[in-house]
């Protein structure tokens, strides 16, 4: 019985997977906030490297991956598939559950995918800073490492909820060289108008992006640097998922389901947008399900529709998946999920009914990552106990059918700094959140405020 | 064997009287609510407290006369109890009194009470902290921790309590209650039996940052009121936050109706409250649960009688509280009154917490 699959350092993808190239119809235009006009280049180039943009606006299946990427990559990557056999026995379940764990990064989860090319191009422009925003810490500690690595500043505006929860995600990024900022802040406009009408606002990442995307725009040395949502994000996490296709192969079995947690969209994308492109050609059966948390169920109760990404306005409009860019989810413990809005490609194939979605509340998420680590070994992220928890349903729900299907996910991240949400859950002190769309939907003349 | 062996058991007839005609208590104005078609309440919720206490007759029964407790005793099956006093008039505070004193005197190990908060403040007034006290709700407002949840619980409280722990006696005053102000007083401290979570912990009141999230609630919930729909409001600050943002008055205690952004009842009572439905069918309840003790409905509200519930649909009561209510509120109770329009209720219930804003909370029906 084998437990890992491993891939060669030499087998790390030299490619980058763009599923725009594949899509059925193409993603509906951003709009400029300002002009309202169609998103251009040149509208991003103050706050994005110009091979950024590139990525973002491109429509070429296949992008290569810089070799001083791909060597930086191979820090931690290609990382690990395991089969869960101690899960499914835990599970008494027939189903075969594989997961691919990017907790081995340094920075103990996926987003390191994007921050090293991200630190990379912006290092190749010129750029001596880079502004971004953190929910859970994750982002803000990668983009931390991956600026160390090249060289280049880094001020992460983290909110303030999590900020004052996980303590040691700051000496992680202070450790990296980084200077981590509780979001709102009063060093931004942004950041000062939310104070003023609330002054104890655990803050958003919404609140926080705006505070990250005005430093950039008004530091002629500093750019901004997003860790999902973007098509360029979802576009470098793709190595997530082709690895995983690899490695399945490697244990000759073939995915029936493939399940991942999503805020802005990006550890998704990674895993499944690779096989999205296998859906598309030759499987059309393949359920592919992103899992959310009932206070901010994004892709089961909110809208298609054109919205802000941040709450001051400031980021292009996108056709997403919203709940408005003026909501604030209620502080739960998976800070990385706390996010109004979705990536539009992971919304466009949504929308498409290409993928489907599923919430859960938190409390049967960590009695899910409970499970998890008594059974693996491995104590997750709040955020990925979500994809846990869906994968356990799907799993028990094979016991009961007797189907051996087989499901992947993406154990997008360790959960070592959120040993105190574990506390909480284990005190039982942790409030199942949800979003009240009935009553929302009911009345249609206040429906949430998009564009 | 249980814990408490010589019990003090006396009903107040007239308690729970001012409920379903929007007296919000009785003390005072037990004519009125007679006049108003008031029925007695704490007889039937003493019948039922003795029926599940069942054989259980180890049990030294002291209690007394005519219907302030003999008469449930007997028509409950039980014998061999015995009657210390038979009061002359009834429904007087001086009864209870002198029924406590006797009991005092008889050395007896626990009061069981059938009454509302007026009835515990005069028990303890008298007992202090002397005796164990355990409180049958009956009456309009059970804002004290002494109430066991229900008439059943009580019973199971009395018969496997394993400690008996202090808690607070409280009460508002019933005169500007009426007026539209809340005045929670403590009226003492009394020693209560204790089984797990049944006992109701006593209410608290929340000030400071609730307003906060009161204003958030209320900013949310004006903004999906619909035009077809009449919207009855509980009492509390929470609802009275939306009536406040609607700009419509508001009754602190009582239960007000609000119809395309305009007050159409005010301080509404049982028949209020049905006559209003025949004219907007269509209709939603918005409940804040009592802090700490976690009532939403059939405590402090009987004017939502089962009737009023039935013609609205429970599946459109929408409760509302603050995050720091909550916080000392672990559960939430809800009394419907009838065990048909309990079925639509489950395990858990949606709370309104701030705009947009929504927690999901364990609901155990009393």
């Amino acid at each position: 019985m084998q437990t890992k699959y491993l891939l060669d350092e030499n087998d790390l993808p030299k490619r980058w997977y763009n599923l725009q190239a594949d899509l059925p119809n193409p993603l509906p235009p951003s709009y400029n906030p300002q002009t309202k006009e169609p998103v251009a280049p040149a509208d991003l180039a103050p706050i994005f490297p110009e091979e950024l943009i590139r990525q973002e606006m491109s429509q070429k299946r296949y992008i290569d991956i810089p070799e001083e990427v791909r060597e930086n990559l191979m820090l931690y990557r290609p990382s690990p598939l395991f089969r869960a056999f101690r899960l499914e026995k835990e599970l008494k379940t027939p189903a075969k559950i594989f997961y691919k764990y990017e907790g081995v990064s340094p920075a103990g989860s996926h987003k390191t995918n994007t921050a090293i090319p991200q630190a990379y191009y912006n290092m190749k422009a010129g750029i001596e800073r880079l502004a971004t925003e953190t929910g859970a810490g994750q982002w803000g500690s990668a983009l931390s490492l991956a600026t160390q690595i090249f060289d280049l500043e880094c001020t992460v505006y983290m909110v303030r909820g999590s900020y004052d929860q996980k303590p040691y995600r700051k000496m992680m990024m202070q450790t990296w060289g980084a200077t981590c900022i509780p979001s709102p802040s009063p060093l931004t406009q942004s950041g000062r108008a939310i104070l003023e009408k609330d002054p104890d606002t655990p803050g958003s990442l919404g609140i926080a992006i705006s505070e990250a995307v005005e430093d950039a725009a008004t530091h002629e040395n500093t750019n901004y640097s997003l860790g999902s949502v973007l098509n360029h994000v979802c576009l470098h996490q793709s190595v997530v998922g082709q690895e995983t296709k690899a490695q399945l192969e490697m244990a000759d079995v073939e995915a029936d389901v493939i399940i991942g947690c999503v805020g802005g969209g990006s550890n998704f994308a990674g895993l499944a947008f690779p096989f999205i492109k296998e859906k598309l050609e030759k499987r059309p059966d393949l359920d592919i399900i992103g899992v959310e948390p009932t206070a901010c169920p994004t892709l089961t109760k909110g809208l298609y529709a054109y919205d802000f990404g941040d709450v001051a306005g400031l980021t292009p409009i996108m056709k997403m998946y919203t709940l408005g860019h003026d909501f604030i989810p209620p502080s739960i413990h998976a800070g990385g999920l706390r996010y109004h809005g979705m990536a539009p490609l992971v919304s466009k194939v949504h929308q498409e009914g290409l993928i489907r979605s599923k919430a859960y509340h938190q409390n049967e998420v960590f009695k899910a990552a409970v499970t998890f680590a008594r059974s693996e070994g491995i104590i997750i992220a709040p955020e990925t106990a979500h994809a846990v928890k869906a994968v356990i349903d799907e799993a028990v729900a094979c016991r009961q059918s007797g189907e051996e299907k087989t499901i992947v996910f993406n154990a997008s991240g360790h959960g070592h700094f959120d040993l105190s949400s574990y506390e909480a859950y284990f005190a039982g002190n942790l409030p199942d959140y949800e979003y009240p769309a009935e009553l929302i939907k009911e009345s249609l003349g206040h429906l949430p405020r998009v564009v | 064997m249980a814990l408490l062996q010589k019990i003090g058991f006396f009903v107040n007839p007239v308690a729970g009287m001012g409920g379903a005609v929007g007296l919000k208590g009785t003390d005072g104005v037990v004519n009125e609510a007679k006049k108003l078609g008031a029925q007695p309440v704490a007889p039937k919720r003493a019948l039922r407290f003795l029926r599940a206490l069942g054989d259980n007759h180890g049990l030294s029964i002291f209690t007394c006369g005519g219907s302030m407790g003999e008469d449930e005793l007997k028509e409950a099956g039980y014998t061999g109890f015995s009657v210390l006093s038979t009061p002359q008039k009834i429904s007087d505070a001086t009864d209870t009194i002198d029924v406590c004193r006797s009991f005092l005197a008889a050395e007896i190990d626990v009061i069981v009470f059938c009454g509302g908060d007026g009835t515990a403040r005069d028990v303890v007034s008298v007992t202090s902290d002397a005796l164990p006290v355990l409180g049958i709700p009956a009456g309009v407002k059970m804002y004290s921790g002494i109430f066991a949840l229900s008439p059943e619980k009580g019973a199971e409280i009395l018969q496997h309590a394993t400690e008996i722990a202090e808690t607070e006696v409280l009460d508002i005053d019933e005169k500007s209650y009426r007026l539209g102000t809340l005045s929670t007083s403590l009226y003492g401290v009394a020693r209560t039996p204790v089984l797990g979570t049944y006992r109701q912990a006593g209410k608290c009141s929340f000030f400071g940052d609730d307003e906060r999230s009161r204003q958030e609630i209320a900013r949310f919930l004006t903004e999906i009121l619909r035009d077809d729909t009449l919207y009855i409001l509980g009492a509390g600050s929470t609802t009275a936050a939306v009536s406040s943002y609607l700009s419509v008055p508001s009754t602190l205690l009582g239960i007000d109706a609000v119809y395309q952004g305009e007050c159409v009842g005010q301080d509404l009572n049982e028949q209020g409250l049905l006559e209003l439905l025949r004219t907007y069918p269509k209709a939603k309840i918005i409940l804040s649960p009592i802090g700490a003790q976690g009532f939403v409905l059939g405590r402090g509200n009987q004017q939502i009688s089962p009737a009023v519930l039935e013609k609205v649909g429970p599946e459109n009561l929408i409760v509302v509280a603050t995050p720091q209510k909550l916080a000392g509120t672990p559960t939430l109770y809800l009394d419907p009154g009838n065990p048909d329009l309990a079925l639509h209720f489950g395990e858990n219930i949606q709370v309104i917490t701030g705009y947009a804003m929504a927690r999901r909370m364990p609901l155990v029906l009393a």
